[in-house]
């Protein structure tokens, strides 16, 4: 299936004309999705690094994740409209582009890992989970979001 | 390898901000109410010192890569000024909080002067991701023939760093 039409369509809607008409406008938004980025980082790292043993240690873990999840979900809505509006004024280039598609296909997975896997796991009283399976579910987490943040970097340098 | 060094800076910048900005959630009193501030303060310190240390190290290479272009340029310079603000405003906040934390540590919402700090914290940070973000633009590079005799002077432009 050829998505390219749909790309293109993207980006010469309105949308995709507001955001690249102007120079500022692009650059302002891609600010916004940084900041929200750092915020999603936040989460994801407390979470992830309270059920690795490394911080937070003698806070409870489900304490630590029930917190983070609200604002990781903050960071995400964020992050996909931001997103989306970035898209739009580069839609075509991104077509053509390897790490656009890396990062869509990893952010896919993280989104699904995140409300699917992890979050209803780490609902459950954590006394009750190995130590094991949290532990994974950490680095799966990790790398996953590791990975749409240093994909969606190169986007730009590609 | 300018590439590499300049997505080191962002990835990290998960591990520095991310963490700042649970602490100044926490000193808010929008986030981890149920654990004391200062617990959270303390436990995420190291980590965000980490990230600091790690965007410090990789802003100075990638100043190093192209300095006359990032010393003339009005972003970088704003970014400057906030960073310092940003770290006097840190160094007020510590003070303050090592005098007064045992009144309110395990209180949900810290007292106003808690969340002011933790809000200007918040809004400084925003703006130095902001600005260095814009300092890869060349809206007001120096040699730009409409640049005002304003921009010109803010940006220090001795030499012109566009074509």
């Amino acid at each position: 299936m050829d998505l390219f039409p749909y790309f293109a369509a993207l980006q010469a809607s309105p949308i995709g004309v507001f955001v690249k008409d102007r120079g500022a406008t692009f650059a302002s938004i891609e600010a916004v999705h940084l900041v929200a980025w750092a915020l999603l980082g936040g989460a994801v790292l407390a979470t992830d690094l309270r059920l690795l043993g490394v911080a937070l240690r003698d806070v409870p873990s489900k304490t630590v994740s029930d917190n983070a999840h609200r604002w990781f979900k903050i960071a995400l809505i964020t992050l996909l409209i931001t997103g989306f509006f970035m898209l739009a004024g580069v839609a075509e280039k991104c077509h053509g582009n390897f790490y656009f598609w890396v990062k869509m296909a990893a952010l896919f997975t993280g989104i699904l890992f995140a409300f699917a896997i992890k979050q209803p796991l780490l609902r459950r009283d954590h006394a009750e989970l190995s130590p094991t399976t949290l532990k994974l579910v950490a680095l799966a987490s990790l790398s996953l979001w590791t990975l749409v943040g240093a994909s969606g970097r190169w986007i730009g340098f590609s | 390898m300018y590439n590499w060094v300049e997505s080191a800076h962002v990835m990290t910048l998960i591990l520095c901000l991310g963490m700042l900005f649970l602490i100044d959630l926490r000193m808010l009193g929008w986030g981890f109410n149920s654990v004391p501030a200062s617990k959270i303060a303390e436990r995420l310190d190291k980590p965000m010192m980490i990230g600091f240390v790690a965007m410090f190290i990789t802003g100075i290479v990638l100043y190093l890569g192209i300095p006359v272009r990032t010393t003339q340029s009005l972003w970088f310079r704003i970014k400057i000024i906030l960073l310092v603000a940003a770290a006097v405003n840190a160094w007020l906040f510590r003070r303050h909080m090592q005098a007064s934390v045992g009144a309110w540590d395990t209180a949900p919402v810290p007292p106003r002067r808690t969340r002011i700090g933790a809000g200007l914290s918040l809004t400084l940070w925003a703006g130095i991701v902001v600005c260095g973000r814009f300092i890869a633009y060349d809206w007001y590079d120096c040699g730009k023939s409409d640049n005002t005799a304003f921009i010109n002077w803010a940006a220090g432009c001795v030499a012109a760093t566009t074509p």
